[in-house]
């Protein structure tokens, strides 16, 4: 240990400051606890089902909002065929607004009696969204995916497929209610959905 | 001029020294393989939609050819019958369907490979030939309803790639796959004719056709110039340019220098494009890295050399510069436009963007592949990527035979975008061929090579094989007015024994 200096002056130790002890009841390290030996009979006696149950709610649902890269492009696609037609309507949509309902019924009640037997699943949509499902799974014109169903309809006649001029009727009919979703093929959104497994 | 006794101080000579002049150069540049700029180029549509156009749009064509061949088909009494769809073909029953090829290869670069290299750092080597030793690789028919196996003896007489669309007349086996006895293609499209597209835009300009059509020159081809700044064979292209701005030779073959009217530079102008370096590079060296990109990296060196290469050209030759595999462009083809920033000395000679469509100007960047009027006739050019990449699929090594073969499959690059890198056309693929050129070549290749191949209605396509500059030291030249080939060599004497 150093040798002991003399303290000079008045005395140096201030009155506010209090020493340093680690001993003593006032100056307690420790956190109050009880004994670890009690700690453990208590958990035993309370086993987990008295711990609280973690919250199993669903997670807070993505943005919903912003649509993804795909469906942009889509709506897109969409956007552009209907300015397309607005400055200057091709002679099949000429053709296509002058179709009746009727008529489209009678070209769905055409497809559904050259089946064998009726379609299931389909009893909740509207003879709209039958006739464009139909149209989407047909493989004849090329894929559904990523395409808006105008554009493809547009590239298929290009091609010289003749696809039947009953679906643009009822694409145009949709396009004018503003039904801006009814471009996207529902393949497309079985096979892109940000909610699905993959 | 006139010395006498050695005294230079005279009148100047009254001698008549000729000028050499250039003949003009008549072009007239299409823009087929142009992508839209920016955010309307759209990647988010799957490569299914190429395949389905490639097929709506030949399969007429197809069908045509093969109603004709086998309408009064016979074997045994039976009758050869049109089958609609790939899957629809009956055992036993002769009949003939079109489909798309694909050729099921073990071999062909697979993903698994580039995930090996993630983890073993160093990639198994790149392969020459897809094409496997045991002879397993499977030939398939594909359309929208399904695939079809084929297989007999006459698959090996002629060679096929995935993405071509073929016409099968056969029979169904037993073990399901298809026995083919013959087969169609598209053959050769429709050949315009010499200053058929420059007479339709001046009659629709409701211009007068001029009857006496212009003297044309040569044009030159070159491929795989091959700067890279540091090497010393700067030599060649040297002398290249001097023969090119007729500063060599004398006399009469200065003159016919002059008969040169346009330089097309076919792909491989730089040798090492990307000034990032590879994965490997990277680990080698640590260099000072800011915003992840190492700027001490970036040579400028071969870009300003080409730029003073070309600007040297420009004042008397037009030039038109496609991009290849090693230039800094796009990997995908269509390769769009070497960008005008990496020439500040030659873009002065080329016009503006806004205008540049209609009216070129003298030095025209390019997309490759490429097709383009020049003085009348078509041509279409690659730099070499597809022609190579097929090479792959086919036992032999014949560039001018696979050449043929795409014409007359309608398709410049059959194997986009199985093992070639593509841009997934949805609308329309411009890789198809609907006119057929009357000059088709392909830059990078091996070995300089030309061949005339004919069509079924009269069509005359030369074909060229245009070698690397750097390796070959070879510049094609081809006479407009015959269409008659001709090569000039060059090289230097240490390398004279080396050059091909």
């Amino acid at each position: 240990m150093p040798p002991k200096r003399r303290a000079s002056g008045p005395s140096t130790r201030s009155s506010t400051q209090s020493t340093l002890a680690f001993h003593g009841a006032t100056n307690k390290v420790t956190k109050p606890t009880t004994s670890t030996r009690s700690q453990k009979k208590d958990s035993l006696a309370h086993p987990i089902s008295s711990l609280q149950k973690p919250d199993l709610s669903a997670p807070t649902s993505p943005d919903a909002t912003s649509p993804t890269t795909a469906e942009a492009a889509i709506l897109e696609q969409a956007a552009q065929e209907a300015a397309a037609q607005a400055v200057a309507p091709t002679a099949q949509e000429e053709e296509a607004s002058h179709i009746t309902q009727a008529r489209i019924k009678k070209y769905w009640a055409a497809k559904e009696k050259a089946r064998m037997a009726p379609r299931v699943h389909q009893e909740a949509l509207g003879l709209h969204e039958k006739v464009l499902r139909e149209w989407d799974t047909s493989g004849q014109y090329g894929p559904c995916i990523g395409i808006a169903r105008m554009k493809r309809w547009k590239r298929a006649h290009k091609l010289g497929l003749n696809p039947p001029i009953e679906v643009l009727a009822v694409l145009l009919k949709e396009q004018e209610a503003q039904n801006i979703a009814s471009q996207r093929a529902h393949v497309d959104e079985l096979m892109n959905s940000r909610f699905g497994d993959s | 001029m006139a010395i006498k006794d050695g005294n230079l101080l005279c009148m100047p000579s009254t001698k008549e020294i000729p000028t050499l002049t250039r003949i003009n150069s008549f072009y007239n540049p299409l823009h087929t393989f142009d992508l839209p700029k920016g955010t309307e180029k759209h990647y988010q549509q799957q490569y299914a939609d190429m395949y389905f156009l490639r097929l709506a749009m030949l399969k007429p064509a197809v069908e045509q050819k093969a109603e004709e061949a086998w309408r009064d088909f016979e074997i045994a009494g039976e009758k050869a019958r049109r089958v609609d769809r790939v899957l629809d073909v009956r055992q036993g029953e002769l009949c003939w369907v079109v489909g798309t090829v694909y050729m099921e290869m073990s071999l062909k670069p697979n993903i698994l490979d580039d995930i090996s290299k993630e983890h073993w750092i160093s990639a198994p080597p790149a392969r020459e030939k897809y094409i496997s030793p045991g002879g397993d690789d499977e030939i398939m028919l594909e359309d929208e309803s399904g695939r079809l196996r084929i297989t007999g003896d006459f698959l090996s007489t002629t060679s096929y790639v995935t993405g071509c669309v073929i016409a099968a007349l056969g029979t169904e086996n037993a073990d399901g796959s298809f026995k083919v006895i013959a087969t169609e293609l598209a053959d050769l499209p429709r050949q315009p004719g010499r200053w058929e597209r420059d007479e339709g835009q001046l009659a629709l300009s409701s211009k007068k056709v001029k009857q006496e059509k212009p003297k044309t020159g040569k044009i030159a081809i070159v491929s795989g110039l091959e700067i890279s700044g540091v090497s010393g064979d700067t030599i060649l292209l040297d002398l290249l340019v001097e023969y090119l701005l007729g500063e060599s030779l004398g006399g009469v073959e200065q003159a016919e220098t002059g008969k040169i009217t346009r330089l097309i530079i076919a792909g491989g102008s730089l040798a090492h494009s990307s000034p990032i370096p590879s994965r490997e590079e990277l680990a080698a060296k640590k260099g000072h890295k800011k915003y992840g990109y190492d700027s001490s990296a970036y040579d400028a060196a071969p870009t300003d050399h080409l730029d003073l290469l070309l600007s040297t050209l420009l004042p008397q030759l037009p030039i038109t510069i496609l991009p290849g595999a090693s230039d800094p462009a796009n990997v995908a083809i269509p390769q769009q436009p070497l960008h005008p920033a990496l020439f500040p000395q030659s873009r002065s000679y080329a016009n503006p963007p806004a205008q540049s469509k209609d009216q070129p100007g003298a030095f025209d960047s390019v997309t490759n592949p490429w097709e383009g009027d020049v003085d009348g006739w078509r041509l279409l050019g690659t730099g070499g990527q597809t022609v190579t990449d097929v090479l792959k699929y086919v036992e032999d090594d014949n560039v001018l035979d696979v050449m043929e073969a795409m014409l007359r499959w309608r398709c410049i690059a059959p194997t986009a975008p199985d093992t070639l890198w593509c841009y997934p056309f949805q609308d329309d693929d411009p890789l198809l061929i609907k006119d057929c050129p009357h000059i088709y070549f392909a830059g990078n290749q091996p070995q300089f090579d030309s061949r005339v191949a004919e069509g079924p209605s009269g069509q005359e396509v030369l074909l060229l094989s245009v070698p690397k500059f750097s390796e070959s030291g070879k510049l094609v030249l081809v006479d407009s007015e015959t269409l008659k080939v001709e090569c000039k060599q060059f090289e230097t004497p240490e390398n004279a024994g080396e050059l091909l």
